[in-house]
């Protein structure tokens, strides 16, 4: 079973998500902030993390940035309400950018395309 | 240039001592009431035409110098050439007579000819103006006799074939031109500035000119020379003056300009961020409905409850990307592009709409439509907002009718629809962002497209007329490297927004 980070700020979204992707069959680690989204990758290594960006604290993309440092390969979606992230090149190093929408189909489209591309190389 | 004091008083004496010595004193005492008349009637024109005229009416009046015609010649504004300006005089000796005789019975007659003139404005005598007209002499033609004249500062008479003072030979053109050697020549000048040349003639009666009147003459010119600094100082002055409120206008209209555009700044940035923050509750509300509405069974009696929420939702997350997008608008990027493609693909995109709502679609696509430098999504995006706004306009099914032309430089697409209308009321405000006449809209459609239109250089009008429908025209110059080019070089157009 393949497990996913969801880092998240907002509880019922965290709910939500949790609900949502553990129906679609993968084991789910939530985390409402960088920093425990760093300690939980320390214990344990998901095999793809979704990433919100703005969280107070450390933001997704400066976590992303650590988490690529310290645990290179893992593979990260940036799920945001955000369209201006895109332009923003630290966002390149993301797998996938995704808008966040009540309408969860996008999301789990791209989790399956990204742990597909991921298995097969 | 000096402002004009008013000079001369000695020479007026001069003249006043000189004439009462052979002349008779009532001749001369007419003389200088003429005198008198065109000084008042020029401090009161400012223009530079009238005050010519009273000058040459002057020197012509049978009861002043009475002489038959008057021409004035002025160094043009480029001071490039002395040029024939203005001429006063009849061309047959009847009607010179004619002329001025109902004028001698009362007293001069003349202050009311001047006053006249303002109303009736210039007559222009025929022949005498026909003669002043071929005067163009180059002032670089510094031998002729009359820059010779206007550069010396001093009049000439000719008597016995020579010009006296001067004693320069009478030029043989000046008197086959004027059909006469009975003429007098004197400069007209302002302190070291030579404005031209006054040639008073008697070429009709042929009466010999005498030295007073010569004199006489020159104080005419000197009036002319400050007259016409003061019309020129007074049309500087109020070239100047309306420079002053037309910059002023400018200013003010920019600064209402900046206002608004900081204002709807503003308005934009908390739009944006209202947007967001609602966002990630539409998330979970909608989310969660959906979720609850896959668990429901079929023949759940909620689940058409359940189903409005997701839709509802989806409704409000649209509005929402409206709003986020119209804050993203900034940065195009022009490619070339075949226009009539883009309404194709575009148009495949709200074909299940149009078809809902029992909407005919007319296409006239220019089969030859060059290519366009735009950017394709802020395009679509315009495009998109006007076929669903003339959707919205006819709820009850209607016409819709999409064209594109090929112009010289530009090309037009029209979107024109059979709908509603859109009241006169709401035209000025028809583009301000958050306007709307719809009860679920953002009030920004339009804002957007008036936005994508600026982006492209382009121009956007509409006519509408309530119950008959109303049509948009986006107009895109073609240039060969896109609208950056076009921003740089013509600002001007990018205002020009025509709006019917």
């Amino acid at each position: 079973m393949k497990t996913i980070l969801v880092v998240d700020d907002d509880k019922s979204l965290r709910r939500l998500y949790k609900s949502e992707l553990e129906a679609e069959g993968y084991g789910i680690m939530l985390a409402a902030d960088g920093h425990q989204a760093m300690d939980l990758v320390n214990s344990r290594m998901p095999d793809l993390v979704v990433m919100d960006i703005r969280m107070p604290g450390m933001d997704g993309l400066e976590t992303m940035g650590r988490l690529l440092r310290e645990h290179g390969g893992v593979p990260i979606i940036l799920h945001t309400a955000y369209s201006c992230y895109q332009d923003d090149f630290l966002a390149w190093a993301a797998e996938g950018y995704v808008i966040k929408s009540a309408d969860l189909e996008p999301l789990k489209e791209k989790i399956r395309d990204v742990l597909h591309e991921h298995s097969t190389t | 240039m000096t402002p004009i004091t008013n000079g001369g008083l000695g020479m007026v004496m001069g003249v006043v001592q000189s004439a009462f010595s052979g002349v008779s004193q009532e001749r001369r005492i007419a003389e200088l009431t003429v005198l008198y008349e065109v000084s008042h009637a020029l401090q009161k024109t400012v223009d530079e035409d009238k005050a010519l005229h009273t000058i040459l009416l002057g020197l012509t009046h049978g009861r002043g110098l009475g002489f038959n015609r008057a021409f004035i010649l002025l160094v043009d504004s480029d001071e490039r050439h002395l040029r024939g300006r203005l001429a006063v005089g009849p061309s047959t000796l009847e009607e010179a007579s004619s002329f001025w005789q109902p004028m001698r019975d009362t007293h001069s007659g003349l202050g009311e000819l001047l006053s006249s003139l303002s109303q009736t404005g210039i007559k222009r005598d025929l022949v005498a103006n026909e003669i002043v007209s071929r005067f163009d002499i180059p002032l670089s033609e510094t031998d002729h006799p009359l820059i010779q004249i206007m550069r010396s500062h001093e009049s000439c008479l000719p008597i016995n074939g020579i010009l006296e003072p001067s004693g320069l030979p009478v030029p043989e053109t000046l008197v086959t031109l004027l059909g006469t050697s009975h003429f007098v020549v004197t400069p007209i000048y302002l302190a070291d500035r030579d404005l031209g040349v006054i040639i008073a003639d008697n070429a009709i009666s042929r009466a010999p000119i005498d030295m007073t009147s010569l004199r006489l003459l020159e104080i005419y010119a000197q009036q002319a020379g400050a007259a016409i600094q003061n019309t020129r100082l007074y049309k500087e002055l109020t070239e100047k003056i309306s420079l002053c409120e037309n910059a002023n206008l400018t200013l003010r209209e920019n600064q209402y300009h900046l206002l608004r555009a900081e204002r709807l700044s503003v308005i934009g940035k908390m739009a944006a961020l209202l947007a967001h923050e609602i966002r990630t509750p539409l998330v979970s509300i909608g989310g969660f409905a959906r979720r609850l509405l896959r668990t429901m069974a079929t023949e759940d009696g909620r689940r058409e409850e359940m189903e409005i929420i997701v839709s509802e939702v989806s409704r409000l997350e649209r509005l929402v990307m409206e709003v986020l997008g119209y804050a993203r608008l900034a940065r195009p990027e022009y490619k070339p592009l075949d226009i009539n493609g883009l309404i194709k693909s575009m148009m495949v995109t709200m074909q299940e709409e149009i078809e809902r709502n029992l909407i005919k679609t007319v296409y006239h696509l220019a089969p030859d439509l060059p290519l366009a430098q735009v950017d394709e999504s802020q395009l679509r995006q315009a495009l998109m907002n006007l076929v669903t706004n003339a959707i919205d306009a006819m709820p009850s099914g209607g016409t819709l009718r999409i064209e594109t032309s090929a112009g010289e430089d530009s090309l037009e697409i029209g979107v024109s629809d059979t709908g509603s209308g859109i009241s006169h009321e709401h035209w000025d405000k028809l583009f301000t962002p958050f306007f709307t006449t719809k009860v679920m809209g953002t009030g920004l459609g339009l804002a957007i497209v008036s936005q994508v239109i600026e982006n492209h250089c382009g121009t956007l009008r509409f006519e509408s007329i309530p119950d008959q429908g109303t049509s948009f025209h986006i107009r895109l110059a073609l240039h060969p490297e896109g609208p950056q080019a076009l921003s740089a070089t013509s600002l001007v157009g990018r205002d020009q927004k025509v709006r019917l």
